[in-house]
């Protein structure tokens, strides 16, 4: 079997590290290179990950690479992921999709006019806890989902995360496609209406990290998705994604990052919970080289993420009209 | 009862939809009345029961007990010490089986009981709203009697300093379900959560007929049980003529936001207050 070759485009997200990491574990693989603007990060992590350095992304492209992961900041994703498809690249984008329903459309059209796939990194439908979870839905376990209250609750992050111009926003940008992604999936069913309440309510960096999504599915049910950045720097652990789904048979509570173990540091003082399952971005990295073996269709695809993204687009919305919003769904090519 | 009855405070606890009938003829006795939460159906009814109170100078409180619980007595201190800084993000759930024992089933007739925005989550919306701030806006989604044998109700509140709040209240857990409560409140400078069954120091399991079943207790003794402290409460503010730890007034204000609630339910867009 053809090794399958691998570039990543950009660590301005730290999601990078993991994914190319997981990608070094699978067996078949080869990363070809790491591109990065920034060249003390681009050379350092090349070093790292024993691999070739680009400083401009098009010469990566130019490259043998059979796919690239891209984990610019948002704003790039767009401009990136196209010059991708031209040049023949199946392309994994960090989450979210993109900035706006237009910049998605573009993208998954040029995909599509390529002749390559396109995926969203929704490393939680690969978490085990979540599979696990919706499998049990899929069976009937729980009956019909009525409602989910979904809680996507982390830290807040720096530099351009803050900056509007490049990430759209903040918690409700950051964090509301996870869950929109997954209630989509857990319920078979796509987006009615949105309303959001959200706001700079703790951390004074004028930018949203309060958020509370309640919207409703065409099947009749209702959810909310907490999306804020809110926690304290010395949480015990930064990622929280939890469900609570009520169904007409019964009622599931699932938690992504809930196998943990609590430790007491006495030397630093440190008291965390550490996490000691898969989390997700494994089976996410193993699907896009899967992808990239076969030409398959993607779970977790560039449409997927397109209805996510309409979500927190449709929040941003009633934030600022005090009105529950129509979602407006992008309308394909194909 | 009523006409006979040589008693000076009369404690109502029949289901919502009698409250005011009961309360104000006491209060027309010139008895003090503790009514049960919420205080009544509507705006009509509550406004009513206070007016009689003041006519007749008689005292009158309503059993918003949750301010008398120590856990949450302990919230409020942390947020009235200064220690959360400002409270900001607040998530409350108040998650149970429907109700089986209630007479003539009156929770699951809406007209009697509200149901569950008017019943359940009034109790986090009273403690928010004393403890955080006031209401400015409500959007709500509930079953609205729409599922048989199970409600559920989420309430989001926008308050007038800014802070939101998610509050969630459930009737659709299975029978046998325990009764599970929590908080989460995020502040500038800290944030405290409470979870009732992880907090519990004694849990019972059982097998009976093959069935398990496990059960979650708090015990909260003494002067310190909830319910006996609002009760305490209200004899002494009739003994020693003190100021009512829960007035008329508040239990009014609660009932404002969860009318908006259902309304919000009912309309699918928030209401303002």
């Amino acid at each position: 079997m053809k090794n399958v070759k691998i570039g990543v485009i950009s660590f301005e997200h730290m999601h990078a590290v993991s994914y190319t990491k997981a990608l070094l574990e699978l067996p078949g693989v080869e990363l070809l290179g790491i591109a990065d603007e920034d060249e003390f990060r681009g050379t350092r992590m090349a070093y790292e990950f024993k691999t070739r350095y680009f400083k401009d992304y098009h010469d990566l492209l130019n490259e043998a690479v059979d796919g690239v992961i891209i984990c610019t900041n948002n704003k790039m994703h767009c401009q990136v992921s196209v010059d991708a498809a031209l040049k023949g690249k199946h392309i994994m984008v960090e989450k979210p999709f993109a900035l706006t329903a237009a910049e998605a459309r573009q993208m998954i059209r040029a995909a599509d006019e390529a002749g390559v796939r396109i995926m969203n990194a929704f490393p939680m439908r690969f978490n085990p806890n979540i599979v696990a979870a919706r499998e049990m839905v899929e069976r009937g376990e729980i009956g019909d989902i009525l409602s989910i209250t979904g809680i996507n609750h982390g830290k807040i992050p720096s530099g351009w995360f803050l900056n509007k111009e490049l990430s759209g926003g903040g918690g409700v940008m950051d964090h509301t496609v996870h869950l929109a992604d997954l209630i989509r999936w857990f319920t078979n069913s796509e987006y009615r209406s949105v309303y959001c309440e959200s706001g700079d309510l703790i951390h004074n960096k004028q930018i949203d990290d309060c958020g509370i999504v309640v919207a409703e599915m065409e099947s009749g049910a209702f959810v909310t998705i907490d999306c804020s950045w809110a926690h304290h720097k010395n949480y015990p652990i930064w990622p929280q994604v939890d469900m609570e789904i009520i169904g007409t048979k019964g009622v599931l509570e699932v938690k992504a990052f809930g196998q943990v173990n609590h430790i007491v540091d006495e030397v630093s003082g440190i008291i965390v919970d550490v996490i000691w399952n898969e989390g997700g971005d494994e089976g996410l990295v193993r699907e896009f080289v899967e992808v990239c073996r076969t030409g398959k269709e993607p779970l977790a695809s560039g449409r997927d993420g397109a209805r996510a993204l309409e979500v927190a687009v449709a929040a941003y919305q009633s934030t600022d009209s005090h009105t529950a919003t129509m979602v407006e769904h992008i309308e394909f090519d194909r | 009862m009523m006409e006979q009855g040589d008693f000076d405070v009369l404690d109502v606890c029949l289901p919502t939809y009698l409250h005011k009938e009961y309360a104000i003829a006491a209060m027309d006795k010139g008895k003090h009345v503790f009514c049960e939460k919420p205080i009544a159906l509507t705006m009509e009814d509550g406004e009513a029961m206070l007016e009689a109170a003041a006519a007749n100078g008689v005292k009158f409180s309503v059993g918003h007990v949750l301010r008398f619980f120590p856990s949450y007595r302990q919230a409020q201190e942390q947020i009235e010490t200064g220690r959360l800084g400002v409270p900001r993000l607040i998530r409350t759930t108040r998650n149970q089986a429907f109700p089986q024992w209630s007479w003539e089933n009156w929770y699951q007739d809406y007209r009697k009981s509200g149901g569950p925005i008017m019943d359940l989550v009034i109790h986090d919306v009273d403690w928010i709203i004393r403890n955080v701030g006031a209401v400015e806006r409500v959007f709500a989604k509930s079953f609205n009697g729409t599922v048989s044998g199970q409600e559920h109700c989420i309430l989001l509140l926008r308050l007038k300093n800014g802070a939101i709040a998610h509050v969630e209240g459930s009737w659709a857990y299975p029978s046998g379900s325990a009764f599970h409560v929590t908080y989460e409140i995020v502040g500038t400078k800290a944030q405290i959560e409470f979870d009732n069954l992880s907090t519990s120091p004694v849990i019972k399991q059982t097998c009976e007929e093959g069935l398990h079943k496990l059960e979650a207790f708090s015990p909260v003794e003494g002067s310190a049980e909830p319910y006996c402290a609002e009760l305490n409460e209200f004899v002494r503010s009739i003994e020693y003529n003190l100021p009512l730890a829960v007035t008329g007034q508040e239990a009014i204000e609660a009932l404002k936001v969860v009318l908006a609630g259902i309304q919000s339910s009912q309309t699918g867009q928030p209401v303002s207050l």
